[in-house]
């Protein structure tokens, strides 16, 4: 058995003891201790992603666990190693980020369960990933679903975290039974449960392939599925949302490749509907996101838009591969795979920090935030590098992955399949241009609310930098984002591997990446610095400070300010039809055009997905079960009656069935 | 090669306060005035270098960085972008990674206009967010569809003068131009959109953003700015050249690269002049009548793409 499988093992069942230590415990929980054990797992984890990178070995559990139909197998090669790094990064930042912010929610939560179920939450990821078989695969994606519901509901007195758990638990659970439909009508066909036997490339797997397809983007939180990522986000304790949207989002992007890509998956209409979706969720995401003012619910509407981006590399590499272009295939993929671990690491960053952010200011209402830049330094740092990492601005790990998604799309427009499909790439392009351009208002909209300025409540008045453990925890993604973003070939190199494991005989891709980040990198940053450090801090008598220009009104106060909210106001009034965005603004007083006594402002934006479509369909279930009131009358002999008729509809169906 | 370093170094580093010169005299001259002489900015920008700085207590190490980075990013930006014919090579001057800078330079500008805590800094900077977010599209189209023509995503590739323009594609090049130019007077802040001359808070976006520089740090602003208006009008003269190609080259003339140089140094003061033109008759417009006049850049990066598709096919069909 080779190291990385012993490890992957070893980690489990450790985790699987700490677990069990920790409920059987009968003294107080110390939270660094977990943290501690969650740290060697995740160290343990990267280990075995390290050394699993260019294997290709399956494994079998040992003779008592067997799940029914299926041994418990699993698989390690260079997909999963991959994915199992990104969840290993996760778990090691979390866990030097935990302890400081679990000693805020003592009195909210229960933190005996909180750390058993991130354990569970973590197992089931790596399970996942791992799996060889369907049934290992449902039962470790049960264990992830539960898990994370759980955690969702952690703080149980909020209605908000009830109502989140109860939307989470129903996307997920449409999602499972749609995953076991489509396992059951594979394993009819291929007669087995192992992925590597499935075959999608067969008209008769249309119908499987478009169920896994629709289960996977329910749980990645694709649109028009994604209403449940905006409700559960936020309501999680910030290294859960971290988890959830670093990693467990990214579980579906695996799977696409697992159980779609690999099979062989060839139906047009499937491609073309994925790349529709993506470019729909990477506008719709990003919109709402920039019309949030809860910095943990805009980070969940930017993890939609970023799964729309991902999703349109992945159907560029399909499309690619279906004209028969292997190089722009390889290109395309690579880019969606790098794209995603860049999601994961940034995504967690900025969940970290939105968690500090809560704990310290004791609030993330951006309404409330603001000059937090002075308090905590550390965290603004940090938050910075993160937003530059998602809007993919040069020179960070977001820009390399999104150049590459962009140069897949520029290539395929070139390729002179049909003009349809140049069209298509070009429109795509544009909308991407007007993501980035959105992404860039979203998160200059959130770093400069909430750390410029000056504070608009007393909250953010009185708030303190994090514990060092918290920074470090935030630190280690935000390290990895620069690196990466500096070292693109070198990934590129090694995402090579994974390329040819999924389309075989995959040229190298390392060539066509022209650009020199590492030089505009050193350039920009030696430029800035000379400037800077240099010629505008080199005298420090010449620098007066002052206060802000105030129109000689006196002093300024918090309020007097701009909000996030009248930021978001402009490009509300663009997008008013697709946001459904209302302001009323009433101004009252004497003489109120010139002397308001009072000024009251509201805006509303509304889901149009929720009140147009899932609204009617809500609505439909409650009218179909107020109909079935009618049969539950409370008398016995009705329900008596219910029995006989019930009998002698199974016989006579029985007598039917035997002619 | 070696006086053609020399000569883009000058005209990186004289060209942008000249070209404000040239758009503020020609202005003056417009309104019967004799206005200040063409370097009178080189003289704005030394005494502004001189120059103490008074900076607001509310500020963060974000608000002077900003300024580093602003001029920063355009030095680079500048030697990616073949603004002018004879421009050295760089190896990765990628046209997605020129939008991504100047994405950059945005996201650095506007995170210093909120840095202040002045109201207007973070109206301005929704202002500005909005405006770019809106020619994003446009200004990406049009240079992929001129990628399209050479099929590489090198900028020098696609401004490379070895092969002059065909039928099929001078309508790109023409409508690349014009939309490209459009585009530059709103990114600019230029008179349909912004201002630059009105001095008042509430209506102003470029001028809002920096109220709070001084000295030092509002030189670089201001140089940056002015290169950022040199390089984009450049970029439009150099579309027009590409196009001007396919005129010589129907007439077995081919442009010579000594006046292509004349061509390419003279094609932005030329814009400069047409800048003050439209600056002296138009007047500024309404705020939410401003996304109708970048409609109408989208549209020339529409037809821009459209036409270098459908150029395209038919220039396969035929060769």
């Amino acid at each position: 058995m080779p190291l990385a499988a012993t490890l992957l093992d070893a980690t489990i069942i450790f985790f699987l003891l700490t677990c069990l230590v920790a409920t059987l415990w009968r003294g107080s929980l110390k939270h660094n201790y977990m943290a501690a054990a969650l740290c060697a797992g995740g160290l343990a984890l990267l280990f075995s992603a390290a050394s699993g990178w260019h294997l290709q070995y399956t494994w079998q559990a040992a003779w008592p666990i067997f799940l029914a139909v299926a041994p418990l197998s699993n698989h390690i090669d260079a997909l999963s190693s991959l994915f199992v790094a990104l969840i290993a990064l996760a778990t090691i930042s979390i866990s030097f980020f935990s302890p400081g912010y679990l000693q805020h929610l003592e009195k909210k939560c229960n933190l005996r369960l909180y750390w058993v179920l991130v354990f569970f939450f973590i197992i089931g990821m790596v399970g996942v990933i791992v799996a060889a078989n369907a049934i290992t695969f449902l039962l470790f994606w049960e264990i992830v679903a539960l898990a994370s519901a759980l955690l969702i509901a952690s703080d149980l007195a909020s209605n908000e975290c009830k109502r989140a758990a109860f939307i989470y638990l129903g996307a997920t659970r449409i999602s499972t039974t749609l995953l076991i439909g489509a396992f059951l009508w594979l394993h009819a066909l291929s007669g087995n449960w192992d992925f590597n036997t499935w075959n999608l490339s067969h008209h008769a797997t249309v119908i499987p392939a478009a169920m896994i397809m629709v289960a996977l983007c329910i749980k990645g939180g694709v649109w028009p599925f994604h209403s449940w990522l905006p409700y559960a986000h936020p309501a999680a304790p910030a290294p859960v949302s971290a988890l959830m949207s670093g990693c467990m989002i990214k579980m579906s992007i695996y799977a696409i490749i697992r159980l779609l890509i690999m099979p062989g998956l060839s139906s047009p209409i499937l491609i073309f509907a994925l790349l529709v979706l993506g470019v729909i969720s990477a506008f719709w995401g990003i919109l709402y996101a920039l019309m949030q003012n809860d910095l943990k619910c805009l980070l969940a509407y930017s993890s939609i838009e970023n799964m729309g981006i991902i999703l349109i590399g992945i159907s560029l590499s399909l499309i690619a591969n279906y004209y028969n272009m292997p190089l722009l295939a390889a290109l395309a993929l690579a880019g969606a795979l790098f794209h995603t671990i860049n999601h994961g690491l940034f995504k967690c960053l900025l969940f970290l920090a939105a968690g500090a952010i809560d704990v310290c200011a004791h609030t993330r209402n951006l309404e409330r935030v603001g000059g937090l830049g002075k308090k905590m330094p550390g965290t603004m740092i940090l938050f910075t590098i993160g937003t530059l990492a998602v809007c993919s601005l040069p020179p960070l790990n977001g820009f390399s992955s999104k150049w590459l998604i962009y140069q897949s799309l520029f290539r395929l427009a070139c390729a002179n399949q049909s003009l349809i499909l140049s069209g298509v790439c070009f429109v795509s392009i544009g909308v991407l241009a007007l993501v980035s351009g959105l992404a860039l208002a979203c998160f200059t909209k959130a770093t400069g609310i909430i750390f410029l300025g000056r504070s608009r409540s007393s909250d953010s008045d009185h708030a303190t930098e994090c514990t060092p453990f918290m920074l470090a925890g935030q630190a280690i993604p935000a390290v990895a984002c620069v690196g990466l973003g500096v070292s693109t070939p070198w990934i590129l190199s090694k995402l090579q591997s994974i390329c040819s494991l999924v389309y075989a005989n995959a040229p190298s891709v390392e060539p066509l990446y022209t650009l020199r980040m590492d030089f505009v990198a050193f350039s920009l940053v030696f430029l800035v610095t000379i400037l800077y450090v240099f010629w505008l801090n080199g005298r420090k008598s010449e620098i007066r400070s002052y206060s802000t220009w105030d129109c000689g009104a006196g002093h300024l106060s918090g309020r007097m300010q701009g909000t996030a909210t009248s930021f978001a106001d402009t490009f509300a009034m663009t997008f008013a039809p697709l946001l459904q965005y209302h302001l009323t603004s009433v101004i009252g007083g004497k003489d109120r055009r010139h002397f308001p006594e009072s000024i009251s402002v509201e805006t509303a934006v509304t889901q149009l997905l929720e009140t147009r479509f899932y609204g009617p369909i809500a609505k439909f279930f409650r009218w179909l079960g107020k109909c079935m009131q009618i049969m539950q009358a409370g008398s016995v002999h009705l329900y008596l009656s219910y029995i006989l008729f019930t009998l002698v509809a199974l016989m006579l169906a029985g007598l039917i069935v035997q002619r | 090669m070696i006086f053609d370093n020399i000569l883009f170094a000058a005209c990186t580093v004289l060209m942008p306060p000249l070209m404000i010169g040239v758009i503020r005299k020609t202005k003056a001259r417009l309104q019967n005035r004799m206005g200040a002489r063409f370097e009178q900015p080189f003289h704005d920008l030394l005494k502004l270098f001189k120059k103490h700085q008074t900076i607001s207590k509310t500020t963060t190490w974000i608000f002077q960085l900003s300024s580093a980075m602003n001029i920063s990013v355009m030095l680079i930006a500048a030697c990616i972008l073949p603004w002018l014919s004879f421009k050295p090579h760089f190896a990765g001057d990628d046209l997605f990674l020129l939008l991504y800078l100047f994405a950059l330079l945005k996201y650095s500008t506007l995170l210093s206009a909120f840095d202040c805590g002045s109201p207007f800094g973070a109206m301005a900077a929704s202002r500005e967010a909005h405006v770019s977010l809106l020619l994003e599209p446009a200004i990406f189209v049009i240079l992929v569809s001129l990628g399209f023509i050479a099929k590489s995503t090198s900028l020098g590739a696609i401004f490379d003068f070895s092969t002059s323009c065909t039928v099929y594609y001078l309508p790109v090049w023409l409508s690349a131009a014009v939309g490209l130019f459009l585009c530059s007077l709103a990114e600019l802040s230029r008179m349909p959109v912004d201002d630059p001359n009105t001095h008042l808070e509430l209506t102003m976006i470029h001028e809002a953003m920096i109220l709070e520089n001084s000295g030092k740090n509002l030189a670089l602003i201001e140089y940056a700015h002015a290169i950022r208006l040199t390089v984009l009008y450049g970029l439009c003269v150099q579309c027009l050249l590409h196009a001007l190609t396919f005129f010589t080259h129907a007439q077995h003339l081919v442009l010579d690269p000594t006046s292509l140089t004349v061509l390419s140094v003279a094609g932005p003061f030329a814009f400069a002049v047409l800048t003050a033109l439209i600056e002296s008759t138009l007047v500024k417009l309404q705020w939410r009548r401003v996304p109708e006049f970048i409609a109408y850049a989208l549209t020339m990066s529409m037809f821009a793409s459209a036409s270098a598709l459908i150029g395209g096919s038919y220039a396969s069909h035929h060769l």
